[in-house]
């Protein structure tokens, strides 16, 4: 092999790295390897000015291969693929080093750090060396869309898709549409009914010609790649929409069950809408759910306003209602994140029996009151206006209910630590509502498994990047919208449901798809046919030709995991891009 | 069309912007909230090569980044796919070019980005074990642990403790011994 | 042990006044505006939390109410519009009604009407009283001297009687305060008040009361200064009456220090009744935002009162002698329920309750610990 011209450029990020790591002193090291052509440090190497030294230098000083030392590969491996392609060298010449999260920012020690960065810089430059030029694939774009949940993330993804004119497959466990949503009576801050919202979706996603739903059905399987899934759905009967119940009142229940069948789908595309389900408040022992007959979670509120009767279990108006927050949510033991729409939700359940049992006094018992987002802090104004009682409590202290005395004139007291006044103090109270907050559902690992996405420590699906793009995740046309990802409400949920939307339009008008180069190849030559290889793959991506006793990877199948090059005994499996050599090479590289 | 309009060339990018908010930021994450064991005080600094599946492990350890959870500076990652796609002979090298030990991390079971990839892992690496104990190798210099993409902290406190291990057990001669060994012949 | 929420002294406490409690949000800006909120006494924060939750007991024991004087500031920086100032002044009616052992004070405060009532009924009394005895000893021609219509010595007689009355009225209710607030609390947190702190303390009462010290340190100095010039002419004319009445009344002769004195605080009096109906009416500044009806009240008295005893001083240096006593007697008509039931029940109470808090409140950094709860409170003799 001719020696290769390399150019290292060393990112300062700012003072993100230059901050810990000596860049000028990488730059030196970077200097003296084999090899490197250049060698340079800039401030942002991501911005126009960066990509453009960086294709100037590639036409200029004739390099043919790159190093980049910055982010991480997760976060801008792409761009730098795209500026060394505009400079008509192959993109899979580029190698990145990644010294900010794995250095500058976790190593304090500059001298340490700047060692491990010159580390990391050398393995990459050795790893370069032995990159092959590869030609990115074009596959079709299956235009069918499979949403998973029919919530109002599903509903209105599946109306963008289908109103552009596109298939969209409905999949939803229970037997009718509406998701959580359907629980609920009025909507914070503006008080709309929630009905209103769901009812024109519901209509027009049961009669579009482009929307298929099925109720009461599960996906069974997910397999292939983006633009070329095939799904299969087990679907109630055998044929296609289950009974068309349009909402319903209660949670997600399981629908169909002895008679279902499987459907066969080909989608190019899956938004997962999923949603949540509500935290469990018996665990919460302290409130007595469960024992305590008049404490009830927030949807057992709900169906009490949507019958118009607000009462205690012995039939009685309320006096006293307290609401209590932050159930489940932000502790130590149970959830430590915000559910994020349970404080507008207590406002809302103020304003109601505020109207409904008029003289009734409402103690809304929160950690801190979470108004963000437009028109809440008004809302949060007016309540206070309507003379709701606000008290606050310790995180981690939770208030304690029990039962009243015969001689109040309540039926429960509620004993709170208050922060504002600093006084233990007793709520009187004839009903309590516990503000339950949200929780990855039950089902969600096994959704995860089945998609290929990955879920937090909490549950939630993981997007692709939380900042730059919440909507796509780690699988390629696999897209999350709604709560399934994390708490949000109605207009964050609607939103990414578009959005996920607008990301597969997009896919689908450009026809075609690129898709990495990365797969695995078999030196027929070396190949002794033992077909190890052929159990091993998870995606059948590797064939056996028996006449030609050798085994053969069909590309478009293959993932590029590897398994199958670290298992075969011959040597004879390359895993392009992550080669022997190439490993070899960086292990020499950061080890020298 | 104007010739005096500004193309998308002449905007300011984000280099030409100024960079006080970087400062601030750096400023405020750059304090480690505790102390990750360093080599700098004259003891032993082990020299750790991590083979990291690039799903859960690399986004981890990304994620420790992010988070600026501090570990010590003596683990250097390698990014594969997959830990299935980890040759035992990735780990030999590793240990023949002079690393003091070799840190795997994968998919936790079950959730591999690939269905069963990690299930290999799982399999081939007792038989590596076994295979580096009877070269005599110490059992502490090759772990192979589960880090998925939201435990940065994990794949800190991992790093952390293998150090300490290793800071323990000492700096491998396997290198040196290779050399002497080839000398002699 | 915990205290008791009561959600429904907020409602009560509307009929006094305070209408914007429930949209405290506590953020703190009123005590930090305040420059009389320090240490232990964040106020008005703490009373308006007091009075969310509805602790009864606790807002009877806080003084906290008494060491503000609407200055105002705390209304104007408050995001919420939830009136601090105002809040505290209501907490004043009703810590007024609550020392109150009769119960009319309550009455009052929550029924204009009634207060109006008394007012009348009183009125009416003391015209059918002084109407009595004037047509029966006295010739309505005569002002002063022999044969006057309502003879000097005999209304003075009257004023001292009433003085003794008024005095163990606002007594009791003044030993009822000391008892909410040093006598109570002391005996639940276990600390009492040496005797001797309350001798050396004493020169507190007439300190404050006379130079109204503290409230000029408040920022805003108008409202210090209005209430100052109001308090100095009620007292000089408060001691004219009560010590020289006969010389005030007698003719030409007149002392003309009493004559001097008596022309300054009328005209005090009067510049100051009118400024304060004038800024409520127009609710010029903060204090005179809100305006409950016993503060009407109090004010149309205050004001009739210091207007007609000009005006018969006027009419009887005129030589209109009928006409002076008809104006003395409607003055009578204004003052007697002015004294007997705006001072020991409403509104006019404050006089002794503001300098008693005061004092109380410099007792309150006083307290040792009693000795008699220690000793139970030590722990249980080790095994």
């Amino acid at each position: 092999m001719d020696q290769p011209r390399i150019g290292v450029y060393v990112c300062a990020c700012g003072t993100n790295i230059a901050k810990v790591v000596d860049c000028d002193a990488v730059v030196r090291a970077a200097e003296g390897l084999p090899g490197v052509a250049v060698a340079t440090t800039y401030k942002y190497m991501c911005s126009t000015p960066g990509q453009e030294m960086i294709v100037a230098d590639i036409e200029e000083k004739k390099l043919d291969r790159v190093v980049v030392a910055s982010c991480s590969p997760r976060m801008h491996e792409l761009t730098f693929r795209k500026a060394v392609k505009k400079a008509s060298m192959n993109q899979y010449y580029l190698q990145m080093a990644n010294i900010r999260e794995h250095c500058s920012w976790v190593h304090g020690d500059g001298v340490e750090a700047t060692q491990k960065a010159i580390g990391l810089v050398r393995a990459a430059v050795k790893r370069v060396a032995f990159h092959e030029p590869l030609e990115s694939r074009m596959v079709a774009m299956c235009p069918n869309t499979l949403v998973l949940g029919g919530g109002i993330a599903g509903l209105t993804a599946a109306l963008e898709l289908a109103d552009a004119g596109y298939q969209v497959y409905l999949v939803e466990k229970a037997d009718h549409l509406g998701g959580n949503l359907a629980r609920v009576d009025l909507t914070a801050p503006h008080l709309d009914s929630a009905r209103d919202l769901l009812r024109e979706r519901i209509h027009r996603v049961m009669g579009h010609p482009h929307v298929e739903p099925f109720l009461g059905a599960e996906v069974q399987s997910l397999e292939g790649y983006v633009g070329n899934f095939t799904a299969t759905v087990a679907v109630p009967g055998g044929n296609g929409a289950g009974p068309a119940a349009a909402e319903g009142d209660d949670g997600p229940t399981d629908g169909g069950g002895a008679t279902r069948s499987p459907r066969t789908l080909e989608v190019g595309s899956v938004i997962v809408a999923t949603g949540y389900r509500e935290f469990d408040a018996s665990r919460i022992t302290h409130f007595g759910y469960g024992k305590l007959p008049n404490v009830i979670t927030s949807f057992e509120f709900e169906r009490m306003v949507r019958e118009g009767r607000i009462e205690t279990v012995e039939g009685r108006q309320p006096q006293y209602v307290a609401i209590l927050h932050c159930v489940g949510s932000r502790s130590q033991e149970f959830h430590a994140y915000c559910s994020r729409v349970c404080c507008m939700t207590a406002l809302k359940y103020a304003h109601e029996l505020k109207s409904a049992v008029p003289g009734c006094y409402v103690s809304d018992v929160y950690i801190d009151m979470h108004a963000f987002g437009k028109g809440c802090e008004d809302f949060y104004r007016r309540s206070s206006e309507v003379k709701t009682l606000f008290l606050m409590y310790g995180k981690n202290d939770y208030p304690v209910i029990r039962k009243a005395e015969p001689g109040d004139d309540c039926g429960m007291l509620i004993e709170v630590s208050e922060q504002l006044s600093g006084e233990l103090i007793e709520i009187p109270a004839d009903l309590v509502i516990l503000m339950v907050g949200m929780e990855a559902r039950e089902d969600s690992a096994e959704v995860a498994r089945l998609v290929g996405i990955s879920q937090d420590k909490d549950g939630w699906f993981i997007e692709s990047h939380p900042k730059l793009d919440p909507v796509a995740t780690t699988t390629e046309g696999v897209f999350i919208a709604g709560t399934c990802a994390a708490p949000k409400d109605i207009p964050d949920s609607v939103a990414q449901a578009r959005a996920a939307a607008a990301r597969i339009l997009g896919k689908i008008a450009r026809g075609s798809i690129e898709v990495d180069a990365v797969f695995a190849e078999i030196d027929e030559e070396a190949c002794s046919g033992c077909r190890i290889c052929n159990e091993l793959c998870p995606y059948s991506a590797i064939e056996y030709k028996a006449d030609e006793k050798r085994s053969r990877v069909i590309s478009a199948l293959c993932k590029a995991c590897g398994a199958c090059v670290a298992a075969c005994p011959s040597g004879a499996i390359r895993a392009r891009h992550f080669t022997d050599e190439q490993i070899f090479a960086e292990i020499v590289g950061v080890l020298a | 069309m104007n010739e005096d309009r500004p193309t998308v060339a002449d905007l300011p990018t984000v280099a030409d912007l100024p960079t006080v908010a970087d400062d601030q930021t750096a400023a405020r994450v750059d304090r480690p909230a505790r102390r990750a064991p360093t080599g700098a005080a004259g003891s032993f600094q082990p020299r750790i090569v991590g083979f990291l599946c690039n799903w859960c492990s690399y986004a981890g350890a990304d994620l420790a980044g992010t988070s600026r959870t501090p570990y010590a500076a003596s683990v250097r990652v390698i990014r594969v796919m997959c830990s299935a796609r980890i040759d035992p002979t990735f780990v030999l090298k590793a240990l023949a070019e002079g690393a003091d030990g070799v840190l795997i991390c994968g998919c936790h079971p079950g959730d591999c980005h690939y269905s069963e990839g990690n299930y290999k892992t799982m399999r081939r690496y007792p038989l590596l074990k076994r295979m580096l104990a009877d070269l005599g190798i110490e059992d502490a210099r090759v772990r192979l642990e589960w880090v998925s993409a939201s435990e940065g902290q994990r794949f800190a406190d991992l790093v952390d403790d293998m150090t300490q291990r290793l800071r323990a057990l000492g700096p491998s001669r396997i290198k040196t011994a290779l050399a002497t060994d080839h000398a002699e012949r | 042990m915990a205290t008791r929420v009561n959600p429904k002294l907020i409602d009560d406490l509307e009929q006094y006044g305070a209408e914007d409690v429930s949209k405290c949000y506590h953020c703190g800006n009123c005590s930090a505006a305040c420059p009389f909120s320090q240490g232990s006494r964040i106020f008005p924060r703490k009373s308006m939390r007091h009075l969310q939750l509805g602790l009864e007991k606790r807002l009877e024991g806080d003084l906290e109410p008494w060491l503000c004087y609407y200055c105002g500031e705390c209304s104007d920086e408050c995001p919420r519009e939830a009136e601090p100032g105002e809040t505290m002044m209501s907490l004043r009616r009703w810590l007024t009604s609550r020392y109150d052992f009769t119960g009319i004070s309550r009455l009052f405060y929550r029924s204009w009407k009634a207060e109006l009532a008394a007012v009348l009924l009183v009125a009416l009394l003391t015209a059918i009283g002084f109407l009595l005895l004037g047509f029966l000893g006295g010739d309505i021609r005569i002002y002063d001297g022999p044969g006057a219509f309502l003879p000097s010595h005999v209304v003075h007689w009257f004023d001292w009687a009433m003085a003794g009355v008024l005095v163990i009225l606002l007594s009791i209710n003044c030993v009822r305060m000391w008892w909410f607030t040093l006598g109570r609390e002391g005996r639940e947190s276990g600390t009492h008040v040496p005797l001797r702190e309350y001798i050396a303390r004493a020169y507190l009462l007439p300190f404050h009361f006379i130079t109204q010290a503290r409230y000029s340190r408040c920022e805003r100095k108008r409202p210090w200064l209005v209430h100052l010039v109001l308090m100095l002419s009620y007292l000089t004319m408060l001691v004219l009456i009560m010590f020289f009445l006969e010389s005030m009344q007698s003719g030409p002769e007149i002392d003309w220090r009493v004559h001097a004195f008596g022309y300054a605080a009328a005209v005090g009096l009067v510049a100051t009744t009118a400024y304060a109906m004038w800024g409520r009416a127009k609710r010029a500044e903060a204090q005179y935002r809100h305006s409950h009806e016993s503060d009407w009240i109090f004010l149309i008295l205050l004001f009739v009162v210091a207007g007609t005893g000009v005006l018969q001083h006027i009419l009887h240096r005129a030589d209109l002698e009928v006409a002076a006593n008809i104006a003395y007697v409607v003055h009578l008509m204004g003052v007697v329920p002015m004294l007997v039931l705006e001072v020991p029940f409403s509104k006019w109470a404050h006089l002794a309750y503001r300098p008693l808090a005061m004092y109380f409140a410099e007792l309150q950094l006083r307290a040792v610990p009693s000795r008699a709860p220690a000793e139970t409170a030590r722990p249980a003799a080790t095994s």
